[in-house]
């Protein structure tokens, strides 16, 4: 019994013995396989193809997936800025009507923009039955600072909000007469006519 | 895991975010302009605006011009003018306010040469006052010429005021009373004269040659 052993690890060592022993190389087969490698790295396929066989594969990773949404994204909002570079001015127009906002603006001499404050305005017109303040501090706009009557036969008040320094108002009655503000100074407007009140704002 | 139509799907979704965010940006634009209802009209001001863009001026003062004039049923020729005529004393403000006015600052500038101050004072209100905004100072300064002060003696009144440290409050406060006195009859420049002189009563004695050079008196 233990003789049959021995015989079979003296068996067993011998084939693994010759095993071991890696057969010679054929030069040809050598040859072909460099010359194969080498044609493929000449004709690898472009990115393009590669992006459209990407396509054509039957599945997508959601990583892939969330990849391409969030490159989208970003495309997108770079694209958004670059548009809104070209038409800087248009879309300047658009903030101008929105309602003025008390945030400083650091320039780059490192100067802070005045805060714009509230100013109370008060207007009296009896026969009026729509007041709207419109100045250079809301861009000529009625409907930002639509004036609220103080009961029935009250005058009208608004809170606007200006920069510290000149301005010059109006008030728009029944969305068709500009009228000068009869309690504050008047200046002629040199540009286009006519009076326009001036309203002198300081900083709190 | 996506199939090849789901896949679409999603560049297709891609594009559309895209499309969104330039119609979002065209639609701010397009809402804008017609605003100004008159064709001619949002022709003029888009013109104008695109001149001031190029060189750098902002776009805020003459939009706030433009606006002005539609409110005031101005002719689009009127507003051309004005606007052509802010923009370039926007221009010179811009030059004399260096090196790198606010938007407020160019404003009021602008304002304020329009009235006749002499773009000496603008340099001068800049040297004294480099780093914080003066557009309060500019728009006293326009609104003591705008009552028929004498625009030397007015510049000459707010630089002393400036340089003696008078507050806002302060240079408002009289611009008002100047006001309120030139309303009752009184001479602009003896109006200007005694108010400046009531505000300097209030201000700290000027700094002495001897003090400037570091020296004790």
């Amino acid at each position: 019994m233990v003789r049959d052993l021995q015989e079979g690890d003296e068996l067993i060592e011998r084939a693994a013995r010759a095993l071991k022993v890696l057969p010679a190389a054929d030069p040809r087969a050598t040859a072909r396989i460099v010359a194969a490698g080498r044609a493929r790295r000449l004709h690898a396929p472009s990115h393009f193809t590669l992006f459209v066989e990407w396509l054509r594969e039957p599945t997508l990773s959601f990583a892939s997936a969330g990849f391409l949404a969030a490159a989208a994204l970003v495309v997108g909002f770079v694209t958004r800025g670059a548009m809104s570079a070209i038409d800087e001015p248009v879309a300047d127009l658009s903030v101008a009507h929105a309602a003025p906002l008390a945030v400083p603006v650091m320039t780059a001499s490192g100067r802070n923009e005045a805060r714009a404050v509230p100013v109370p305005i008060v207007f009296e017109s009896s026969g009026a039955r729509r007041v709207s303040v419109v100045g250079d501090f809301n861009n000529w706009d009625a409907s930002v600072s639509p004036m609220k009557r103080i009961g029935t036969d009250g005058p009208w008040t608004a809170t606007v909000f200006a920069k510290p320094g000149r301005h010059a108002y109006s008030f728009l009655v029944d969305d068709a007469t500009l009228v000068a503000d009869p309690r504050a100074p008047v200046a002629r407007d040199l540009d286009y006519g006519g009076a326009t009140s001036v309203l002198m704002v300081v900083a709190p | 895991m996506m199939t090849f139509k789901s896949r679409s799907l999603v560049l297709l979704a891609g594009a559309l975010v895209l499309s969104m965010f330039a119609a979002r940006a065209d639609a701010q634009d397009v809402a804008a302009l017609t605003l100004i209802r008159d064709e001619a009209t949002r022709d003029i001001v888009r013109s104008s605006l695109d001149r001031a863009h190029a060189v750098g001026l902002p776009i805020g003062p003459l939009l706030s011009k433009a606006f002005e004039g539609i409110a005031k049923k101005a002719s689009a020729r009127s507003i051309r003018d004005a606007m052509a005529g802010l923009e370039k004393r926007m221009r010179r403000a811009n030059d004399l306010l260096a090196p790198d006015p606010t938007v407020d600052e160019l404003a009021a500038g602008a304002d304020a040469l329009y009235v006749g101050v002499p773009d000496k004072t603008l340099r001068q209100m800049r040297t004294m006052a480099p780093r914080r905004s003066i557009a309060l100072e500019l728009g006293v300064l326009t609104e003591l010429v705008a009552r028929k002060v004498p625009p030397g003696r007015a510049s000459q009144m707010v630089l002393e005021l400036m340089a003696r440290g008078a507050s806002g409050a302060q240079l408002t406060a009289m611009s008002s009373a100047v006001q309120a006195d030139v309303a009752a009859g009184i001479k602009p420049d003896v109006a200007l004269d005694l108010r400046g002189r009531g505000v300097m009563s209030l201000l700290p004695p000027p700094p002495s040659a001897a003090v400037l050079q570091g020296r004790p008196h």
